[in-house]
């Protein structure tokens, strides 16, 4: 492995969305705070599985905030790299597809990390800090980082134009997102889509951050099994893409 | 496995690369020497670019073999690449760095620990010192393509591609360019160059190759394909209209004050020419020789090949 050419790139992606703090960092967390501000003033008083709902929406907002940036960050940089022709030089590199994985989805991932927690941070305005399991939560939302740092990459690979690459937020993760528990438990779903939901990884990353931060036990204990595997999946995929050269090399 | 000295920098058999309705590459061979410069010639289209992206991992090969640097890509493609470098065609940048960053990270692609001196070299050699610490947004666009040149080379490669380094910048970049490649050639790197500048190839280039719809049409060496193929042209004015000596080649102008000879192989040498003119006692006021120019002979490949 050049392990050398894989801590280039992270240091690159790292360096590349610290250039624009206001873009990447802030932005993200003003408009995630919004969402405190307003479903906390609106439900105020009212416990949800005997939690505070502000304190009960913080794992959600906080997964927003990772699984958001983790994609912008894969996606974006690496569509960005297609788009001003500095694809060449990563192609040229001895860089294979463990090198680019790695430095581009690590990257996300610490992106995602990052927002995810100043967004905790700035939920401590509203609610008291809550961290019921530290590794449990770390481990959850390392997982949801990663999972979504492989759907950006992917979605870069397979765009040909930047309207290609929001495809997925807008038409996959929101909904997902929405129907996911960030706001509400899921158990508040009708029942199609309850059942619907168990295939939903996104109310299994959301669970598990409430079981880790707030210690609200998560509605099934295969969700964090399940979570593993479509990492694991989501990156074999993306591995095979990057390996067949797709829409990167002619 | 090391590339050792005789072995081939690259070698490439019955390369051949088909797209749905074209065949850019058809069964190209070709084997190229450590530290030599190797001009690759063509026309647009002829399949230059695609040769070298497949070489350096940018095109997918319908089949064929390549072995770089002594390893078969079909092997192992990653590790020779270590020591490869390419200068691409098409300029690109990324506007979140500086120069100086653009080359570290460029350092690091290639597996090399950060070398400042190295990168201070490189930047003082393509005259971009002055603008090193400035963002690559900022540069011009001959610094920026100064900057293609240096990331290609940044890591010390022992073969680099330089895909028409000196398109459309100025006349001091492609001296300095010049210049540069000599003194690669002379630290033992093995250039492949391609290039719409023939002049440039006469300059640089040990070996010629020529190359039309995806076939290499040739292979010499520049020196003995311009004596063989070249054509040296004499050009004489004259005083005052003139009739030539019975039995002398070249076109006498219809005025009888202009005269053009065309050197080619076996034939008689423009100096012979010259000389018969002289000893005719012809009124010559002006002469002008020019030297063989591959121009003239990819022109002249071109032609018989298609014909």
């Amino acid at each position: 492995m050049n392990v050398i050419g894989t801590r280039t790139l992270l240091e690159k992606e790292v360096r590349r969305f610290l250039r624009v703090p206001g873009q990447t960092i802030l932005q993200p967390v003003v408009s995630t705070t919004l969402y405190f501000v307003v479903f906390g003033a609106m439900q105020q008083g009212r416990l949800v599985e005997g939690v505070p709902y502000v304190a009960y929406i913080v794992p959600g907002l906080v997964f927003l905030s990772v699984a958001n940036n983790a994609f912008l960050n894969a996606s974006s940089s690496f569509f960005i790299c297609k788009i001003q022709g500095t694809m060449v030089d990563i192609l040229v590199a001895p860089l294979g597809p463990l090198e680019l994985l790695t430095g581009f989805i690590l990257g996300g991932v610490v992106r995602g990390l990052l927002v995810g927690a100043l967004t905790w941070g700035a939920s401590m305005l509203f609610t008291a800090p809550h961290l019921a399991h530290p590794l449990w939560t770390l481990l959850i939302v390392s997982l949801s980082a990663w999972v979504f740092a492989v759907f950006g990459f992917m979605a870069a690979q397979w765009a040909e134009k930047f309207e290609q690459v929001n495809f997925f937020p807008t038409f996959l993760v929101t909904p997902l997102t929405f129907l996911g528990g960030v706001f509400f438990p899921v158990k508040a779903l009708p029942e199609l889509f309850r059942a619907a939901s168990l295939f939903n990884p996104v109310v299994h990353m959301v669970e598990g951050l409430r079981e880790g931060m707030l210690g609200v036990p998560a509605s099934s204990s295969l969700g964090v099994w399940l979570l593993v595997s479509l990492a694991v999946v989501a990156t074999a995929l993306a591995w095979r893409l990057l390996a067949s050269g797709y829409k990167l090399k002619t | 496995m090391a590339a050792s000295p005789e072995l081939p920098a690259l070698e490439v058999d019955s390369l051949v690369k088909r797209y749905p309705s074209l065949t850019a590459l058809d069964g190209v061979s070709l084997s190229i020497a450590p530290g030599e410069i190797f001009a690759l010639l063509g026309p647009n289209g002829a399949g230059k670019t695609t040769l070298i992206g497949v070489v350096c991992g940018l095109v997918k090969k319908t089949s064929g073999r390549v072995r770089l640097l002594g390893h078969d890509l079909d092997v192992d493609a990653l590790a020779p690449r270590r020591d490869v470098g390419l200068v691409p065609q098409e300029v690109n940048f990324d506007p979140f760095f500086t120069a100086r960053e653009t080359l570290r990270i460029q350092q690091g692609y290639y597996g090399r620990p950060r070398d400042e001196a190295r990168i201070a070299q490189v930047l003082e050699a393509l005259r971009l010192t002055s603008k090193a610490d400035a963002p690559t947004r900022a540069l011009s666009g001959g610094m920026k393509r100064r900057l293609l040149i240096a990331k290609a080379l940044v890591h010390r490669p022992k073969l680099v591609f330089l895909d028409e380094p000196t398109a459309g910048v100025d006349v001091e970049l492609r001296r300095d360019l010049w210049d540069y490649v000599r003194q690669l050639r002379a630290e033992g790197t093995t250039v492949v160059l391609t290039t719409h500048y023939l002049e440039e190839a006469e300059q640089l280039a040990d070996r010629v190759g020529i190359i039309d719809r995806g076939r290499l049409l040739l292979v010499e060496e520049k020196s003995r394909l311009l004596a063989r193929l070249g054509e040296r042209r004499l050009d004489v004015r004259f005083r005052e209209k003139t009739a030539l000596p019975v039995g002398l080649e070249g076109t006498l102008a219809d005025d009888g004050r202009a005269f053009s000879y065309v050197e080619r192989a076996g034939a008689r040498t423009a100096t012979e020419v010259l000389e018969a003119l002289y000893a005719a006692h012809l009124p010559v006021a002006d002469v002008t020789m020019a030297p063989p120019r591959l121009e003239d002979v990819m022109l002249r490949v071109l032609k018989e090949t298609r014909a």
